[in-house]
């Protein structure tokens, strides 16, 4: 076992206090034993989470998959039309503004205790005019995932710290023959194409947008209008797959990635690293490792991709749905459920992980997190929706030549524009 | 006996209708408090709107290539089942197969059929030595709307051999017969006897067709997701209503296609009656 270093364990127990007790759920207090509880979350889910939480509460799951996407449709249709999609849903970092404005959530403040809050740091994400709208499950800040065996074959020893310094570990990776296209990036009309260019916007050292919401990405020198044309680039040069045009982010990391076929997950999720190093899951079990994410000036920065877990106002078994919450978020089913790419929200479950020497990559998961920003400090907007579509169609219209970058960033500068108007 | 047919095309049909219609002169936002009358608004802010503007261009490609292709394909298919002698029934079964599929399941067919890497087409290109190895279909606008095309073609052409097929099947033998004893060949036959006898059911599979492709949203969702380029109008108001919640817009639109795709369709059924009228 590896031992834990004295940082890393000081970095995951700020908070570590005797939070987790009140989680827990004894055996004989199962007072919805009996009821069932439906609970929509993308795919993919612990294979015998409804026998477990069955276990655990008495309550029966009715667990419903789908990709992120679409169960963002099914969310989005199903809570205009005046229904809940289920008891529980995910509740995504980018629908806060959205869905608080519409108010369709049941406030949780009175589900999770103070120190659970202060146990889950990102909830004050989920935190608007002090109603917790839901509680993080799943902690996906941005990180680089590299295949360091590929590496090593190539000849890189030296994990890349710089934008430049990446490209020649990809150069070298593809000058070698090992992989034809050695990085993973979506650039198809979906929300993995948005995140990827937020990252790198942030990896040159920029912002979307300044305090009063104004575009910042628009000028030539801006990071976000060098992180695109940084995007298309690395399509020319042949190191990201033209057919990536057509891929979201889930299928290049299972598809590609965790196939080997490519080297370097430019905007990778710590989530995944416990199922690529599953020999039982993957292929590359034991090559993938994390790394802080590169920057133009060799300084890391990353952001966060907070989901979380809400009630919709109108649910049918509000009382049954809570268990459920409390049950998924608590400590001991953290820890269990990293195991299945889920990195715990919990800092005592991060601390009792790393203890145990199962996280993998501890060393840079531990420098990114205290880099970890958020997109918009004061929230996601209610209008992100409309922006991020612009970001991911005029992304993917770019990269199949349909128009250049500059007339790309312009037409996310209009529809931020119009979408802030509205 | 007028009673239930009036009542259920006055709830499902005519009070939803009226209902869009009001409604999109409403602003109906679920982020915003209130439903304010704004007037015709929602409609004029199509003139302005980029984005609505591509996907309505890309949905008259759809039309104009979708009803010529099915029209012309499902008229001559029909021709050759109606010569069939024995077995027409296997291959009616056959070439209708396509059209009892969900669009869904066509869109994820053909995207294995286009996929650049094990995909079929690729691989049956290369094997008659063209230089279509990893070739991306959806890289280029043209191609992808194609390609879009292609699918929803090959998903409604079967309604339309159904319904020529059924009109050239009552078309008594005995025309055939005097035309062949008076040295008509196939070619006359089909012109002057076949086409003018078939034109008011071709009306009608024009009709579908024009209203299927106003409706095109499965295969474009599937195969090319949200791009702009292939991005039908039908797509668009989903995004409208369902991504940015301008829920009136959205109805606004809504009812810009219908009006439009109806107008459309009334066009071939005056043209039809006009030149196959008995008096």
């Amino acid at each position: 076992m590896r031992l834990p270093k004295p940082n890393l364990i000081l970095a995951f127990s700020v908070v570590l206090m005797a939070t987790t007790s009140g989680i827990a759920l004894a055996d004989d207090a199962k007072p919805f034993a009996g009821q069932t509880v439906s609970v929509l979350l993308p795919s993919p889910q612990d294979a015998n989470m409804a026998a477990d939480f069955e276990n655990a509460t008495g309550i029966k799951l009715d667990l419903q998959t789908a990709s992120w996407d679409d169960v963002s449709v099914k969310i989005s249709t199903a809570l205009l039309a005046g229904t809940a999609p289920a008891d529980v849903t995910e509740f995504d970092w980018s629908w806060t503004g959205q869905f608080a404005a519409a108010d369709w959530y049941t406030p949780l403040n009175d589900t999770v205790d103070a120190a659970t809050l202060d146990d889950i740091k990102g909830s004050t994400i989920f935190n608007v005019n002090g109603k917790v709208l839901a509680i993080p499950y799943t902690n996906d800040f941005r990180v680089m995932l590299v295949n360091k065996k590929q590496f090593a074959d190539a000849g890189v020893t030296v994990m890349p710290r710089t934008l430049d310094e990446l490209v020649a570990a990809a150069k070298a990776v593809k000058a070698k023959g090992i992989v034809k296209y050695p990085i993973g990036l979506p650039l198809s009309a979906t929300e993995g194409a948005s995140t990827s260019w937020y990252l790198l916007t942030k990896a040159f050292g920029g912002d979307l947008f300044d305090k009063d919401m104004k575009p910042l990405f628009t000028a030539p020198d801006s990071a976000g209008y060098k992180a695109m044309a940084f995007e298309m680039m690395l399509l020319k040069e042949g190191l990201v797959d033209p057919a990536s045009t057509g891929l979201k982010d889930s299928e290049i990391n299972e598809t590609l990635f965790a196939k080997g076929l490519t080297s370097i997950m430019i905007s990778g999720e710590p989530g995944r690293l416990g199922a690529y190093n599953d020999p039982a899951q993957s292929v590359v079990a034991g090559q993938v490792q994390a790394i802080p994410v590169a920057t133009e000036s060799g300084k890391t920065r990353s952001f966060g991709l907070l989901e979380g877990l809400g009630i919709p106002r109108n649910a049918q078994n509000p009382e049954a749905a809570k268990e459920f919450i409390k049950w998924m978020t608590s400590k001991d089913y953290q820890i269990h459920n990293y195991a299945n790419g889920v990195l715990p929200t919990r800092t005592s479950a991060l601390a009792e992980l790393q203890q145990q020497g199962k996280l993998v990559s501890g060393e840079a998961l531990v420098e990114q997190a205290p880099t970890v920003e958020a997109l918009f400090p004061s929230g996601a907007p209610a209008w992100y929706p409309q922006f991020s579509l612009a970001v991911n169609t005029s992304i993917n219209s770019a990269a199949k030549g349909e128009i250049t970058v500059e007339q790309a960033v312009q037409r996310i500068a209009e529809a931020a524009a119009e979408a802030v108007k509205q | 006996m007028v009673l239930p047919i009036l009542l259920t095309m006055g709830g499902l049909v005519f009070y939803p209708l009226l209902s869009t219609a009001w409604d999109s002169l409403h602003r109906v936002n679920p982020m915003q408090a209130g439903t304010p009358f704004v007037g015709i608004s929602n409609y004029t802010r199509v003139f302005s709107d980029v984005e609505v503007g591509q996907a309505w261009l890309n949905t008259f490609k759809y039309v104009v290539i979708a009803v010529f292709a099915e029209t012309v394909l499902g008229v001559l298919a029909a021709s050759l089942i109606n010569q069939l002698k024995s077995g027409r029934q296997w291959v009616l079964a056959a070439v209708v197969l396509p059209w009892a599929l969900p669009g869904v399941v066509s869109g994820v067919i053909w995207q294995w059929i286009y996929s650049p890497g094990p995909g079929l087409l690729n691989g049956l290109l290369v094997m008659i030595g063209l230089d279509y190895e990893g070739h991306l279909w959806f890289n280029d606008s043209t191609s992808a709307m194609l390609a879009v095309s292609v699918v929803h073609i090959w998903r409604m052409l079967p309604l339309t051999i159904v319904i020529v097929l059924a009109a050239m099947q009552s078309i008594p033998g005995d025309l055939y017969e005097a035309a062949r004893i008076d040295g008509a060949s196939r070619l006359v036959m089909f012109r002057n006897i076949t086409l003018p006898l078939t034109r008011g059911a071709i009306a009608v599979a024009m009709t579908n067709a024009t209203v299927s492709a106003f409706n095109l949203f499965d295969e474009a969702i599937v195969l090319a997701r949200n791009s702009l380029e292939t991005r039908p109008i039908l797509l668009q108001i989903y995004l409208e209503a369902f991504k940015k919640l301008n829920f009136s817009y959205g109805m606004a639109l809504s009812l810009m296609v219908t009006f439009i795709s109806l107008a459309i369709s009334l066009g071939y059924v005056l043209r039809i009656h006009r030149s196959t009228r008995l008096d």
